[in-house]
């Protein structure tokens, strides 16, 4: 990834050195990361919103809204991820790792895969996997 | 002024939310099958789709899942005889607003609409909002 803007949702405050968040649509905030020629260049965070059964689809046009290219999750259903790729934002998976770090750079490096429609989950808004 | 899409061959089914959503002037449009509706969501904005649980032509779970890929943004309730948690099971990841049991009760519709109301708040507060926080 050369150039854009990531989101991670994320547990507690957030940020580059803290934990992701299992369940998206349920996280605390979301942590951006801006990516200027390969490189990151900020690290900001967004309070994520209230969510409510049947409320896919507030995170997608929160993030949309604040110009995120990638999301990386670790679970997620298929009507949120389905509104993702509606609103033009690609949707990466790391259902293993809890720290936000090393999926970013992984990311950022091409070497973090896109989710595959059987890698969806449940929950409205994905589950909790392995993630804490 | 919001649409609601009625999916579904029975009647008798949808004869309280349809009373409900006339009351309300809310309007609505009737179609029998599971290929029906997905050729009129893709002609039509609705704010809700509500299936019944068998159509003519597939599962009301089964068209959700369809609906979802065909458009994600329209809000879907179905109506199910399933148990909570096996419907919970059933319809994961469909981000269903709720289950409406067999032959809905104008209650069922007042409390869907005020659910959808509240869903329609919250969808339209996220998107305008504007700003990071650092």
């Amino acid at each position: 990834m050369e150039n854009g803007r990531i989101a991670v949702p994320s547990n507690g405050q957030g940020g580059l050195a803290g934990t992701r968040s299992g369940h998206f649509g349920h996280c605390d905030v979301f942590t951006f990361i801006d990516v200027e020629n390969g490189e990151i260049k900020n690290v900001s965070t967004l309070q994520n919103q209230e969510h409510a059964q049947g409320g896919c689809m507030v995170p997608v046009n929160l993030l949309a809204e604040h110009r995120v290219n990638s999301l990386i999750v670790g679970g997620i259903g298929m009507r949120p991820l389905m509104g993702f790729r509606q609103v033009g934002i690609d949707v990466y998976h790391d259902a293993e790792r809890p720290d936000i770090g090393p999926v970013v750079e992984d990311l950022i490096s091409g070497k973090l895969p896109i989710i595959d429609d059987d890698q969806v989950c449940g929950g409205g808004g994905g589950d909790g996997t392995s993630l804490a | 002024m919001i649409q609601v899409l009625l999916v579904g061959a029975d009647n008798n089914t949808f004869h309280d939310l349809e009373s409900v959503l006339e009351d309300k002037h809310i309007s609505s449009d009737r179609v029998e099958s599971g290929h029906g509706a997905l050729s009129m969501i893709s002609d039509k904005t609705y704010a809700l789709v509500i299936t019944d649980e068998t159509l003519p032509d597939m599962t009301g779970l089964e068209f959700a899942w369809k609906m979802v890929t065909v458009n994600p943004m329209i809000n879907c309730t179905a109506i199910s005889s399933l148990s909570a948690e096996d419907f919970h099971e059933a319809s994961e990841g469909l981000g269903l607003l709720m289950q409406l049991p067999v032959r809905p009760e104008k209650q069922h519709a007042e409390a869907l609409l005020q659910y959808l109301d509240n869903i329609l708040n919250i969808t339209n507060r996220s998107a305008v909002q504007k700003g990071d926080t650092p």
